[in-house]
């Protein structure tokens, strides 16, 4: 996120939500957002589906799954053909203006209707809404990010915001929201193949020879397997173990039949988590680890916000906090540099080799509550926003993207696009939310979201269950009907292990970043009558 | 005036089990049990939090223990409340209380301000009304319900409004029941939702605005409450949290309380 | 008779609310919400105000398990330790060190992340870590 959350409230005159359900996907969020709009902000909706917080908005833009590019495009060829842009702003701080505007003076209001179903007028009022209300936020989230086609989403939101001269100033910038609560940390720890702690990238000799002094041994400067390419890898044999820590593939990956039959085959499997998941039950061996409550430690928030996690009760049984099950498996391997008493301990050492991280302690955190990165020093107060004057790359770059089709589009024999996503009442895999009473009463089975057009297709009556398929595989689930999405598209939250969605999703992913397509794929649909005993879930 | 408070306390230390009241915590505010030997430069009085619920909870897991309890108006009117069904022994409480300032009785738009007997503090003058219950009544019937049709529109069910407030202590709640509400929408069925609350709360909500205050969808949910109030008083002659001899009305059968009117 | 609230901050969405932790005599009684975050001042959504809602669920893993003939089964630290270590230094010996990988969580603490970055590159000698951040 380039800008802190509380701006959105206090500072932004116009917020653009794209591919975010704000109110389910991150409440809080959604929360401040109502708080601006009470306040006099103007609120924009881009999203296949009718979501709550489109109800608030002052424009709500339906669109057909898979079309951001193009519906971005047009939203700049108006800004430009209307001479909305920030003149001074392109002309002192940005770079390869010219190329990305002779792709966009392609993406007339008229093409884009044809491309995304957006009405050419409907279009044009929402680019003048966002150009004439600075500071404007765009914020986005998922929507935006797991497509074929996500780099090119995320660039042509960048260009947006850039044209508009939205960035480096309070309220505005480029705010995507992270899945999951600390991905954000997860990302700044050198969690990734390609970078060290801090984003010091592998491939740099430097920044191999300072881990290598500091940690008496690294790796080398090859980037390593992302997520898909590790299971992939198990399939073939390629890869001989797999050390799963705190994660769930075997729901959450796309296409989950895939992953299955990769996992089975796995030489060796470890998983550490908390409860026996699907992808523990495939393991050698399973490592009890501790919730958030049973350790000390750090998140980081989607704002690049440093807050507490303390411990309170102990892990049950012989259950050990995650932290020390990997200190003590460094020390059995006959390793040094692992002997931490305390989490704290650990902050110092990330502290010492992370330069954003450099001013963050447990003792400047108890007395602050939290402290935004980058913060260099100990004396240094933290960054609510970035981009501040200048890029962190110098000037800022634009980029010329033309609209992709999705991998797989509807077609006679799937005429369905299924898209996927979050629910309020649970969080990612279910593992923890489905065994929450109050959380799993509300929703304790999946189901599928469609038109009532769709529902008449296929002569859907009250009381049925559907089967989807795509050509991955097939669930069945409940229906609700309802017209809050577009017809020809239906939706599946993805946190149902016995219904799971990614069984229909498709593998499809980015060549760049390599997220999967989980927002598009084609499905058909079929009733099958009423069901008979309630599936359950884990209780 | 904080010092007066926490002579106070140090004193009920010596006859109490231990005495509930906020305390500086982890860099933020939260409720505390202050027990004999504690450092009571640590007590805070402000933000608020709903502290009777604190003692309800030690009480019901402690059934022997004395407890004090530092407490503003709006705190000792939830106690009377809650004390009228069984959630608090008054026989194993002592209050401490203190008068908020003027300045925080506007905010709350309350209309007493301090507890019977403070220890501390000048009871100020009562807050204004809430200003938009007048600005609700002079909308006329249709336009009344559009409001609440919109305002309810934004709540993304957390349940919030109920587990803050000190009055909703339920085994059971009704806002959870499937028959009275389809679980699993966003935003909850309307009316059913909140005029279940609305209504649990008639003769019980004691205008803390603690359920406001941590309500993430900004819904003003106190001006249902004041009006509820409102209407408990004029045909019931009861005000919640005034007066722990007056028997709750609506557990009382219609001939021993009579509609007014 | 011991009455504790601890500050913490929520598991689920990035938005990064926090919450204190009521514990009666060690035992989880309650969530209050934090009245002075910055994001979330004294707000939170079902699940923050549910946050702890499965940590004392039955189905929570107490103990190491191993596949001993096909079976996951109990077993100590000591023996689930011990068979992790060897396969993973037999395997490492055998093939490179890149024949390991590691998926770390971005459920899981900072300092949990960067042990796992910290094991996976300095004691394993690999980069091949990620955590499905892309998910
Ligand atoms: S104001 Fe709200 S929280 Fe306070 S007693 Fe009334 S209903 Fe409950
Ligand atoms: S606190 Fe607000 S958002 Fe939460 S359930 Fe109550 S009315 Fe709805
Ligand atoms: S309480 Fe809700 S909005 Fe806040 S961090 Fe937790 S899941 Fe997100």
């Amino acid at each position: 996120m380039t800008n802190s959350i509380p701006e959105l409230e206090t500072d932004s005159r116009c917020i653009l939500i794209m591919g975010s359900n704000t109110s389910e996907g991150h409440p809080l969020i959604a929360s401040r957002i109502v708080k601006a709009k009470e306040r006099g902000a103007r609120v924009i909706v881009i999203d296949p589906r009718d979501i709550q917080i489109a109800r608030l908005a002052d424009m709500y833009i339906p669109f057909r799954p898979g079309a951001d590019v193009a519906v971005l495009n047009g939203l700049m060829n108006v800004i430009i053909s209307e001479g909305l842009e920030d003149k001074e702003f392109i002309a002192a701080r940005t770079e390869a203006y010219a190329e990305m505007k002779a792709v966009v003076e392609k993406y007339t209001p008229e093409r884009v209707q044809e491309i995304s179903g957006v009405p050419a007028d409907m279009l044009r009022e929402a680019a003048r809404l966002y150009a004439r209300n600075k500071p404007a936020a765009i914020v986005y989230a998922m929507g935006i990010t797991q497509h074929t086609t996500g780099v090119d989403n995320v660039k042509s939101i960048a260009n947006l915001a850039m044209l508009t001269g939205n960035l480096g100033i309070a309220g505005a910038g480029v705010n995507p929201l992270r899945g999951q609560n600390n991905v954000q940390g997860a990302c700044d720890m050198g969690g990734l193949p390609n970078v060290y702690p801090g984003y010091q990238a592998v491939t740099s000799p430097d920044a191999q020879k300072k881990f290598q002094d500091a940690w008496g041994g690294t790796a080398d400067t090859v980037v390593g397997l992302t997520v898909m390419e590790m299971v992939n890898g198990v399939g073939d044999g390629t890869l001989r173990a797999l050390y799963v820590m705190g994660e769930n593939p075997m729901v959450a990956d796309p296409d989950l039949h895939h992953a299955r039959h990769c996992l089975e085959k796995a030489e060796f499997l470890v998983v550490q988590d908390i409860f026996l998941t699907e992808t523990a039950q495939l393991a050698h061996v399973v490592l009890p680890g501790g919730a958030f409550v049973e350790k000390d430690g750090t998140f980081t928030g989607t704002d690049r916000r440093v807050q507490r996690v303390r411990k309170v009760v102990n892990p049950p049984g012989n259950a050990m906090a995650d932290w020390e099950i990997t200190c003590r498996l460094a020390q059995r391997l006959g390793a040094g540099g692992f002997d931490f008493a305390s989490p704290k301990e650990v902050m110092e050492e990330i502290a010492r080799l992370t330069p954003s991280y450099g001013g963050i302690s447990y003792e400047r955190l108890e007395e602050l509550g939290f402290l935004h990165w980058p913060c260099p020093a100990a004396d240094h107060p933290g960054t609510p926003y970035l981009h501040k004057g200048k890029f962190s790359r110098g000037q800022g770059q634009f980029h010329a993207v033309e609209f992709k089709e999705p991998a797989e589009s509807p077609d006679q024999d799937y005429p369905l696009t299924l898209t996927t996503g979050r629910l309020m009442f649970h969080f990612h895999t279910g593992s923890m939310t489905r065994r929450s009473e109050k959380l799993h009463q509300e929703v304790p089975e999946a189901y599928v979201e469609i038109h009532p057009d769709d529902a008449a297709r296929i002569s859907f009556k009250r009381g049925q269950r559907v089967r989807v398929h795509s050509r991955r595989g097939q669930i069945e689930l409940d229906v609700r009907v309802t017209k809050r999405i577009k017809p020809g598209v239906v939706f599946i939250p993805f946190h149902f292990a016995e219904a799971a969605a990614n069984v229909l999703t498709h593998a499809a992913i980015d060549p760049t970043a390599k997220i999967p397509e989980y927002k598009v794929c084609a499905v058909k649909m079929e009733t099958i009558g009423v069901k008979e005993a309630k599936s359950q879930g884990p209780s | 005036m904080i010092a007066a408070i926490r002579e106070a306390v140090a004193e009920r230390l010596g006859s109490c089990d231990g005495v509930v009241a906020l305390r500086r915590r982890n860099g933020g505010v939260a409720p505390h049990l202050f027990q004999k030997g504690d450092e009571l430069a640590e007590m805070e009085l402000s933000p608020r939090y709903p502290l009777m619920t604190v003692v309800s909870r030690l009480h019901k897991a402690f059934p022997a223990i004395r407890l004090g309890v530092v407490a503003r108006g709006c705190d000792e009117r939830a106690y009377v409340e809650m004390a009228k069904r069984n959630q608090i022994d008054p026989t194993r409480l002592e209050i401490i209380g203190f008068a908020c300032t003027a300045e925080e009785a506007q905010a709350c738009y309350c209309r007493e301000p301090s507890p019977k007997h403070p220890v501390a503090g000048t009871p100020p003058a009562p807050g204004p009304p809430n200003p938009l219950v007048a600005k609700y009544d002079s909308l006329p019937l249709e336009e009344r319900r559009s409001f609440w049709k919109k305002q309810f529109s934004k709540c993304i069910k957390c349940y919030g409004c109920r587990n803050i407030c000190p009055e909703c202590f339920c085994e059971a709640c009704a806002m959870e029941d499937m028959a009275w509400v389809e679980p699993g929408l966003l935003a909850p069925p309307f009316p059913t939702f909140h005029l279940i609350r609305a209504m649990h709360m008639a003769s019980r909500c004691v205008a803390c605005r603690e359920c406001e205050h941590t309500c993430p969808a900004y819904i003003p949910l106190t001006v249902l409450y004041d009006l509820m109030r409102r209407d408990i008083a004029d045909l019931l002659g009861y005000i919640p949290g005034a007066d722990i001899e007056a028997q709750q009305p609506l557990s009382l059968s219609l001939e021993q309380a009579p509609l007014k009117k | 008779m011991e009455y504790q609230n601890t500050l913490t901050t929520c598991i689920y969405c990035g938005c990064g609310c926090s919450m204190y932790v009521e514990t009666i005599d060690g035992r989880i009684t309650g969530v209050w919400p934090d009245k002075t975050n910055q994001i979330s001042g004294g707000r939170l959504c079902i699940k923050g105000w549910n946050v702890t809602g499965f940590v004392g669920h039955p189905d929570r893993l107490k103990n190491p398990l191993l596949r001993k003939e096909g079976k996951l089964v109990e077993v100590t630290w000591d023996e689930a330790l011990s068979q992790v270590a060897e396969k993973l230094s037999g395997i490492k010996r055998e093939s490179g060190a890149d024949s390991i990988g590691l998926m770390t969580s971005a459920k899981c603490t900072n300092e949990e992340n960067y042990l796992m970055n910290k094991f996976a590159r300095a004691v394993l000698g690999t980069n091949n870590i990620d955590h499905c951040a892309r998910l």
